[in-house]
């Protein structure tokens, strides 16, 4: 654990400027660049807008912003969870020639995937500007929330790159459980409404992304209380996944280069 | 270790019967696990062999031996890139980095931003790189191209930007594998120079796996011959080499 601490803080420069430095690549080559960021979840929440808004006749207040706000915080789950798989292998140039903590690289994959969140929250500012939301003092919960939101990700994220060395075809697995949880984190329904009540419970309590946009959604939109208690439960249960995950990847780490 | 001049000194890596393997460790397909999962053979290779050996601060260790004789693994044994099964390697403390060329380049940076970013994956903090920015830039000398994207590059400049890097980044001890023979005929006497300059500093504790033997000759107090995993010799240049050359023919 101290261990874990010292290599944190001594790399996270290295991290952070990573990061910085794949977005910045990321757009240098594009004539839109970084407005596509924001174009891409924006489009798709006009997508999602119509066919479940007119199509299926959704009644959610401020349905937009109700799946923007769904699909900006999944999109950094999944992309995070997506990119964690091939991660040692997309970084060969670097982990067959320095030593790293390997943990470094999702931390830096976190910042990156993190930086387009955070435009994607402004996006929302501007949303809710725009729809005069009314803001209660309840927002100040979004921060728990992120926190929850990134030690989860980061756990699963731990465990993912160990196998993704081992098992070649882990992406296929990925993708089709990440389809699933999509489904069934109600980025563009009401989980709450839309389900019978007994399927509410199970989805709410077992499934933590539809835990964490549902909270995001009550202390954004409509100034509620988030379920703290299921907040607090899966937080621990993220740090003690992220405990294993870390401890699993500092016994391996050496033979990773070995296999890839 | 036969040398007076080291006897004095400390150690600065200690090597200690290491052995390092390569289990068969394939990367598999769920399918391959669930069906052999009882099956699994793993095949074996040993790199290297219950090697032992110690480098005194300041000194110059030479590694030879043919290919696939287990040079460039020790090296990274040494750097730390992977452990050994067995034995151990104790660097007491001092700062160490493999000097390996382009390590985290980011193609569509420009060489500015890639020293940093390689830099700091060399373990330097961003204040020492931006310190010694002017130093690196100069040594490479690509002229205006550092402000370019590191993609535009001919391949001569992307080795002659990377090795600067590493070339003035200096560690405590210094692990070389085979990158004196980069770039132009020019860059190459400037970058062999100074090798021998950062060598040459008595503090510093060198480590060079190399095929030229008149490298070896010139710039090593020792030289450790290796063949199939185990040390075959390790002694002066003198003795090593002409023994090393005869066997090689």
């Amino acid at each position: 654990m101290k261990r874990f601490w010292k290599d944190v803080t001594s790399h996270l420069g290295y991290a952070l400027y990573s990061a910085k430095s794949e977005l910045k690549s990321e757009v240098a080559n594009s004539y839109l660049n970084w407005i596509w960021w924001v174009l891409e979840p924006f489009c798709f929440m006009l997508i999602y807008s119509f066919i479940f808004g007119t199509v299926f006749n959704a009644k959610e207040p401020h349905f937009g912003l109700f799946i923007f706000i769904g699909l900006t915080a999944w999109d950094f789950f999944s992309r995070n969870v997506t990119q964690s798989v091939k991660l040692l292998k997309n970084n060969k140039a670097i982990v067959t020639k320095v030593y790293i903590p390997k943990f470094v690289l999702l931390i830096s994959r976190m910042f990156f995937n993190g930086y387009k969140m955070l435009i994607s929250f402004g996006i929302i500012v501007i949303m809710m500007v725009y729809y005069r939301i009314h803001v209660t003092w309840y927002i100040v919960f979004i921060i728990p929330i992120f926190i929850v939101l990134f030690t989860l990700a980061f756990a699963i994220m731990t465990h993912l790159m160990h196998y993704g060395v081992y098992v070649q075809d882990l992406t296929n697995v990925t993708t089709i459980v990440l389809r699933m949880v999509f489904y069934m984190s109600g980025i563009f329904y009401n989980i709450e409404t839309r389900l019978p009540p007994q399927y509410t419970a199970i989805l709410l309590k077992g499934n933590p992304m539809a835990l964490i946009l549902n909270s995001f959604r009550k202390c954004i939109l409509y100034g509620q209380m988030p379920n703290l208690k299921w907040l607090l439960f899966w937080f621990v249960l993220a740090v003690i996944i992220a405990i294993f995950g870390v401890r699993k990847i500092y016994k391996n780490e050496n033979s990773y280069v070995k296999v890839i | 270790m036969e040398e007076s001049k080291f006897t004095n000194t400390k150690s600065a890596i200690s090597v200690r019967n290491v052995c390092i393997e390569y289990r068969s460790l394939k990367a598999q397909s769920i399918k391959q696990n669930f069906f052999k999962l009882r099956k699994v053979k793993q095949e074996v290779f040993q790199a290297v062999r219950n090697v032992s050996f110690e480098v005194k601060e300041g000194q110059i260790l030479g590694i030879t031996g043919k290919n696939g004789s287990g040079k460039s693994t020790m090296l990274r044994a040494i750097a730390g890139i992977f452990s050994a099964d067995s034995g151990e390697i104790d660097l007491h403390g001092h700062s160490i980095s493999l000097l390996s060329i382009g390590v985290g380049f980011n193609k569509e940076l420009s060489g500015r931003e890639n020293i940093l970013l390689s830099g700091m994956l060399l373990g330097f903090d961003e204040a020492t790189i931006k310190e010694r920015m002017n130093e690196i830039i100069d040594f490479a000398g690509i002229g205006t191209f550092i402000d370019m994207p590191v993609r535009t590059y001919s391949s001569g400049m992307y080795s002659k930007l990377a090795f600067s890097i590493t070339a003035v980044l200096e560690t405590e001890i210094m692990l070389i594998d085979e990158v004196l023979s980069v770039g132009d005929e020019k860059f190459r006497k400037k970058s062999y120079g100074k090798m021998k300059q950062l060598i040459s500093k008595r503090d510093r504790t060198v480590v060079i796996v190399s095929h030229s033997l008149s490298t070896l000759a010139e710039l090593c107090d020792e030289v450790m011959w290796m063949h199939d995993g185990e040390i075959v010799m390790l002694d002066t240049p003198e003795i090593v080499l002409p023994v090393y050359r005869d066997f090689m023919k």
